[in-house]
């Protein structure tokens, strides 16, 4: 309803058709696996000549990708879990008090941000061969949480930032001492916060690949590590039926997440008036 | 009365994994220092001809490339990702802005692999865009797309896009509407408006947004190691191909101290470029 | 001062919807050139919506606006020609005093020599000589608005929008600044349509005042007359304290209707009578300074006993129960503070009406 000019018309319609293209570059992935991923035969050729299922159900069935999964969820459970825990304790502590080589600890914590992740691979490897550590899940685990504990720690940091501290002294002047207040009015109300930033390490660990290429053996590989080496061996339809099966399931979630926590508020992006 | 309840034991658990963290980069600094006994698992003694080995064209080609392709990609991510992040931020419909940000922010989570694998379908030589090229009647031979760098960077600026897009939108976002409007109350057209007041004020974002993604991008392994196949060769593929090929885990170290000190060195520059533009939000 | 011709600022029959909401209903205005016209009124009574359509932010539903007697209803912001200040300024973070107060003139292509001339000009003006190389952040709030206001002088609007400008400022600062402001304004004969919903502001500062509720102006008229002659009981209880009294019409006459509260007769303006029977109930508006304190045996006056005394410095604010304003208590304002001994708390008072100033409307 804003009176425009003809020349602010016209940047408007050029500006819809630019994202317009832009859009179609970033769906364009997806739908061209989605295509492939119902080709009757076993080349990844372009387009499909028949159309099949059998792709979902050997990808559904293949045991290195069952495993994959499996161990997948293991590590993504115990490192999502783990590094809830410690870093909302570390978030608490930083929002809340100041002490000696603070900002130290806290900039070695969230320096995986910025350090590629085959480096920390490499560096979990010969660590854990150095002191005599089988590479088995602890190691993979242990990798996982240092690598989305920075995450962990922005997402329940920001929570602590938003939470009025004044309930907290409320609860304490009536008597509560500060495990109660901790656990009666810290915790439910920086509830939606932790639930987003577990989900968020979830998600990134259970797909996280390069470091897991370097410290999951055979025995441990997680689904991504799984994936990648059905790729380098073979080049049928299976990889693309599980793709799909992929966007859909997260898109799902995505959809999910952003009608309950609203992704905007979250990512923290909503427009200031 | 305790002062402050919970420090000790709130920080102890945070300790110990940073202790794990820096324990695992010392191990990659110690290795980098040890010579490579080939056959052997074991490093030998110490010695710095790992760093000296480094200076060999090939491996310093190696780095020129990557950071390349770094740099290419952070700047496509830009040009391709601000036009996203302003429309997600100006739309005023609330369902056309839902399904704007699940289309931006659904490829963060799918991981590495299955992205690249769907850009090998589309940028092989029997994939998507030759097909298409060839149905046209455009073509008669099939382009080369993969196992080039058009190709990785192509895959990589869509595998950094939602990232650059996410952290755009934010900045963006938090620019007061009523700098634009005074603009516009003082004659300034659209692209005035643009060029003045929004592009400079989301310039923190922007520098955030390139540091985020050149860091990112050094990160890469997947898509290089798969569209590249070889050919295309950054850090990353270099260290694994050392470590897990020729068991030369010495040197792999000393690539990944050496890739380390570069992107340090990369970041604080690009620090420096962020200084006069900081404080500059009065809000 | 104001100026005879064509208006400069017209709003015809405007009509804005947001959704269900009504924020503008059939609104017309036509204010002079030169002239210092206020909107005034509680939230969400649409004054912000109108300045908006005049500024261009948004575009009318139904009706039409014009500026300078040209139709702007399909001419963008930035084709318009108006000057405009924020109620938080928005001076630009990232520019210099004197590049915010250049932005308008370089929007102009205004050559670099006469821009720079201007600038120094205007900052002057505004008594802020020397501050072109200053980042706003490093000024205070009173220099903020100078410069915000010198941004939209520099450029000679044919219209100055203001919205809410000094409500954050604290109270000392805002007086410098309204009588500072005025003074520009009336020295250069700006047109200027200024948006408040502080009563006081609007009564010092206007030469025409528009009272607006609910998306309709309900009284247009210089300060004297919007506080004398309220139109409905609206501008009466928004426009300045009033005391509400309940009493009954005694009869309508040429000269005025009688209206008798307890023993006490008031005559006042006839027109909101026109029609109503005798006897009908009626809502007597008085200002405190038109109420006297008498003894409570005085002919004519109003029983009513003291509850409160509000000392405030050059004058006593006394609180009266009274039967005639049923639970509302009577506000009497009386200078100095010989109120206090001579009337305490609970004492038995009379009240004695000035009937020139007041304003009834038949009750509802």
């Amino acid at each position: 309803m804003t009176p425009r000019s003809t020349y602010q018309r016209l940047l408007g319609w050029g500006g819809q058709c630019v994202i317009a293209l832009i859009l179609a570059f970033m769906i364009l992935p997806a739908i061209v696996v989605t295509i492939a991923a119902f080709n009757d035969k076993a080349i990844l050729s372009f387009p499909p000549q028949a159309w099949s299922w059998r792709w979902f159900g050997r990808a559904l069935a293949y045991p290195d990708f069952r495993d994959g999964f499996r161990n997948g969820l293991i590590v993504t459970a115990w490192a999502s879990t783990i590094a809830l825990l410690v870093g909302a304790m570390f978030a608490f502590v930083i929002d809340r008090y100041s002490f000696p080589f603070k900002r130290a600890l806290e900039g070695v914590l969230v320096s995986p941000l910025v350090i590629p992740h085959f480096t920390i691979g490499l560096g979990f490897l010969i660590l854990a061969a150095g002191i005599g550590w089988s590479r088995g899940f602890a190691v993979v685990v242990a990798c996982h949480v240092v690598l989305v504990l920075p995450f962990v720690l922005r997402s329940v940091y920001v929570s602590l930032k938003n939470l009025d501290q004044g309930l907290e002294h409320a609860a304490a002047s009536l008597g509560a001492s500060p495990l109660r207040v901790l656990l009666t009015v810290t915790l439910p109300l920086l509830l939606p916060g932790l639930v987003s930033g577990w989900l968020f390490a979830a998600i990134l660990s259970f797909n996280e690949f390069t470091a897991s290429l370097f410290v999951t053996s055979q025995r441990t590989q997680t689904l991504p590590v799984a994936m990648y080496n059905y790729v380098r061996e073979f080049a049928d339809p299976s990889m693309a039926a599980l793709s799909v099966m992929y966007i859909v399931a997260t898109a799902a979630l995505i959809a999910f997440a952003n009608s309950f926590l609203g992704l905007g508020k979250v990512l923290n992006i909503e427009q200031r008036e | 009365m305790n002062q402050r309840p919970f420090l000790r034991s709130f920080t102890a658990p945070a300790a110990l994994c940073a202790l794990g963290f820096v324990a695992a980069m010392a191990a990659v600094l110690q290795y980098s220092l040890r010579a490579y006994v080939p056959g052997s698992l074991d490093p030998g003694g110490f010695t710095l001809a790992n760093f000296a080995d480094l200076l060999k064209p090939l491996y310093a080609r190696v780095f020129l490339d990557t950071v390349g392709i770094c740099a290419l990609t952070a700047i496509a991510t830009l040009i391709v990702g601000y036009p996203l992040a302003y429309a997600l931020v100006r739309l005023g419909n609330p369902l056309l802005k839902s399904a704007l940000l699940v289309v931006v922010v659904t490829p963060l989570f799918l991981g590495e692999v299955v992205r690249t694998y769907a850009w090998i379908i589309v940028l092989g030589n029997n994939g998507f865009i030759n097909s298409l090229l060839r149905g046209l009647g455009l073509i008669d031979q099939p382009i080369q797309l993969m196992f080039t760098t058009f190709g990785v960077v192509v895959a990589l600026v869509h595998v950094t896009l939602p990232v650059m897009v996410i952290m755009l939108a934010a900045a963006l976002s938090h620019i007061d509407r009523d700098y634009v409007r005074a603009a516009e109350s003082l004659g300034a057209g659209p692209i005035r408006v643009f060029l003045t007041i929004t592009l400079p004020l989301s310039m923190p974002g922007i520098i955030a947004g390139v540091t985020t993604a050149f860091a990112w991008t050094f990160s890469a392994f997947a898509t290089p190691q798969l569209i590249g196949g070889g050919r295309v060769n950054m850090i990353s593929n270099l260290v694994y191909q050392l470590g897990f090929a020729s068991f030369n885990f010495p040197f792999a170290a000393a690539l990944c101290v050496a890739g380390l000190a570069l992107t340090i060195a990369v970041l604080a520059v690009l620090r420096l470029m962020a200084r006069p533009f900081e404080n500059v939000e009065a809000h | 001062m104001v100026g005879h011709g064509k208006a400069a600022v017209h709003f015809d029959a405007v009509t804005k919807r947001f959704g269900d909401v009504v924020a503008l209903d059939e609104v017309s205005l036509a204010i002079a050139r030169g002239e210092f016209m206020t909107l005034l009124g509680p939230s969400g009574c649409g004054k912000t919506t109108l300045l908006k359509l005049a500024a261009g932010f948004l575009g009318p539903d139904r009706g039409s606006i014009a500026i300078d007697g040209k139709c702007v209803n399909d001419v963008p912001t930035y084709k318009r020609e108006i000057g405009m200040m924020f109620q938080n300024y928005a001076l630009f973070p990232h520019m210099n005093v004197a590049d915010n107060v250049a932005y308008g003139l370089k929007t102009r292509r205004v050559p670099r020599q006469e821009c720079r001339r201007r600038v120094a000009e205007v900052l002057a003006l505004v008594k802020l000589k020397g501050m072109e190389d200053r980042k706003p952040r490093q000024l205070s709030g009173g220099q903020q608005q100078r410069v915000a206001l010198a941004r939209a002088l520099v450029i000679n609007p044919t219209v100055l929008l203001l919205d809410e400008p000094f409500s954050a400022l604290d109270k000392n600062l805002r007086l410098d600044m309204q009588i500072e402001i005025k003074e520009i304004q009336r020295k250069l004969g700006l047109t200027t349509i200024f948006v408040t919903h502080d009563q006081s502001e609007a009564l010092s500062l206007s030469d025409r005042m528009a009272v607006m509720s609910e998306g309709r102006i309900r009284q247009l008229g210089t300060p004297r007359d919007v506080y004398r002659r309220p139109r409905d009981r609206f501008v009466a209880s928004f426009v300045g304290d009033s005391n509400r009294l309940r009493g009954r019409l005694v009869n309508v006459t040429a000269a005025g209707a009688v209206i008798a509260l307890g023993n006490a007769q008031v005559k006042v303006p006839g027109e909101a009578f026109s029609g109503a029977a005798a006897d009908h109930p009626v809502d007597l508006f008085v200002r405190p300074e038109r109420l006297r304190l008498v003894d409570a045996s005085a002919p004519g006056a109003i029983c009513g006993q003291v509850v409160a005394q509000v000392y405030q410095g050059g004058h006593v604010d006394l609180q009266i129960d009274c039967k005639a304003s049923g639970h509302d208590r009577l506000l009497v304002r009386s200078s100095g503070d010989q109120a206090i001994a001579r009337w305490p708390l609970g004492a038995a008072v009379g009240i004695a009406i000035d009937a020139d100033g007041c304003a009834a409307f038949p009750a509802e």
